[in-house]
């Protein structure tokens, strides 16, 4: 295993669907056989009201108000396909505080 | 040393009415409510009294506002949460001087023009409830609250409602929701208590300890008052000091003591003839302070110029074959298990830290997981309802600054130093 998509599971994201979409999400990476790659919660990326998110790690990807309808190309780019650019939307100082924390290993 | 609350030491067993009549008790009432209450807030406006349940902030300005805001009825509410870890002040005041008590929260809602007070009460204080309700039955029976308080025209009715025990249950609007039968969480602030509070209403949230001030200085005045303690900090505060000292109790003591007066001569030092190597004057909120701050005055000016706090007195040290670390793994826990998980950057700042600190404990992470505590923290200021989003900050940026040696123990060699 060594990819992970984080998906945020505090309050503000799991009250915009965040519990169902990591579900969904694990299912279509299992059908995809992406086996290197794990789906676990994270406990909160600080950007609520663009929630939900994901972050793939360690490839540094954030997808932001993600949609049970854009787990699709969200699979396909963790299977080798093309970045999602329209969920790519945070802020690049948030990304690089979140991401700084990451590669310290607090997941 | 004379005291105000305690003139004759921490009393033993509860103080009966005719106790506390003999030394005077209910005469400050007696007489204030011959005069408007305004009279009341100006001598506690004149003392300097300010809230002892941490954040210091002037009482007669607090029931001010209260008496001024235009809504009515108003209340008056008692906050004797007391949720903080070790601290025990306000349960010796309920358990052992409750007509001290009582006196003070009648004379604070004649103050504000309330008709009705709450006396909110950790429910774990099987004692202090029980003291209280006796309390309340003989004084109602005397006279002090009910219909014509004293004679007057003055009526004051007064309910008790115990308090869940959770850290943020004492939060002042929290204490609030669970009056009004609903979960501890704190309300969003603006508006404050004073304008809507309560049921909406105008509301003063005294600390026990503040209300129990209240009839001293109503009865001998504030020149009387302001004998005690600084300038800024007049009066007395009780510290509660606990099993890291030799005599762990509580203790009032005039504001400006000295904070070695305190662990010394009160706590009688630390516990096995250890050094200290830190000490955390409010703890668990405070910034911890190096030993040779130990002369720094216990008063609100000098212990913020010292980098610390003075929050309700709870007094805490750390030894010197204890690891700074292992005591913020314990404090970021605290933390992380009481935000109450309504604001989204609170729970995700203290769950961050709480992680982050395991991990230094552990040996990873490295030098960029120190620097990323004061980012994490940075990005979540000011953010959230109340106040406990603040709180691990000063205990943990003063741990990085002032023992740097502990973080990279663990770091080199994955294991604390004192272990």
């Amino acid at each position: 295993m060594s990819r992970v998509c984080l998906v945020c599971q505090n309050i503000d994201c799991k009250s915009r669907g965040s519990e169902q979409l990591m579900a969904e999400l694990q299912k279509r990476v299992a059908a995809k056989g992406l086996s290197d790659v794990e789906v676990k919660p994270y406990m909160c990326f600080g950007a609520c009201q663009d929630g939900p998110n994901i972050v793939l790690y360690p490839e540094k990807n954030w997808y932001a108000k993600v949609k049970v309808e854009d787990l699709d190309e969200i699979t396909e780019h963790l299977a080798g396909g093309p970045h999602v650019k329209r969920l790519d939307t945070i802020d690049s100082s948030l990304k690089e505080l979140i991401y700084q924390l990451l590669d310290t290993g607090v997941m | 040393m004379e005291g105000v609350l305690f003139p004759h030491g921490v009393p033993e067993g509860r103080e009966g009415l005719e106790e506390y009549r003999a030394r005077d008790g209910y005469q400050a009432l007696a007489q204030a409510v011959k005069a408007p209450g305004q009279a009341v807030i100006k001598v506690i406006s004149d003392a300097g009294l300010r809230g002892r349940g941490g954040a210091g902030f002037p009482t007669g300005k607090k029931w001010q506002f209260t008496r001024e805001a235009p809504d009515q009825p108003r209340y008056l509410v008692l906050n004797g949460g007391e949720d903080e870890p070790g601290s025990k002040k306000d349960r010796v005041l309920l358990e052992n001087l409750p007509h001290l008590v009582i006196e003070g929260t009648i004379l604070g809602a004649y103050a504000i023009g309330a008709a009705k007070a709450y006396l909110y009460i950790n429910a774990r204080y099987d004692m202090a409830l029980k003291t209280i309700n006796e309390a309340l039955a003989e004084a109602k029976s005397a006279g002090y609250w009910g219909s014509n308080v004293c004679g007057s025209d003055f009526t004051l009715d007064i309910e008790v409602v115990p308090a869940p025990h959770n850290y943020v249950a004492g939060e002042d609007t929290a204490v609030l929701e669970v009056i009004e039968g609903k979960k501890p969480l704190p309300r969003q602030k603006p508006p404050f208590p004073v304008t809507v509070g309560l049921f909406g209403k105008p509301t003063a949230v005294n600390n026990v300890e503040t209300l129990a001030n209240v009839a001293p200085i109503v009865l001998k005045g504030s020149d009387w008052y302001r004998k005690f303690g600084t300038a800024e900090s007049p009066g007395t505060m009780i510290f509660s000091l606990n099993d890291d000292v030799n005599r762990p109790g509580v203790y009032e003591l005039p504001f400006g003591t000295p904070l070695r007066y305190l662990i010394e001569e009160c706590g009688g030092g630390i516990k096995g003839g250890k050094k200290i190597k830190a000490i955390m004057p409010a703890a668990p909120s405070s910034a911890f302070l190096p030993v040779d701050k130990i002369d720094t005055p216990l008063d609100h000016n000098s212990m913020r110029e010292a980098g610390a706090a003075l929050g309700c007195g709870v007094v805490k040290l750390v030894s010197e074959d204890s690891c700074i670390v292992e005591e913020l793994v314990k404090i970021a826990d605290f933390f992380a298990a009481e935000s109450c998980g309504q604001c989204p950057a609170c729970r995700m700042e203290t769950n961050t830290l709480a992680m982050m600190i395991k991990k230094v404990q552990a040996g990873q992470g490295g030098q960029p997981i120190i620097e990323q505590f004061g980012k994490i923290l940075a990005f979540n200021k000011g953010k959230g309802f109340c106040n406990l989003i603040a709180m691990p900050g000063p205990p943990i940026e003063s741990a990085i600054k002032l023992f740097p040696a502990d973080f990279q123990a663990h770091l080199n060699a994955g294991k604390c130093p004192a272990a």
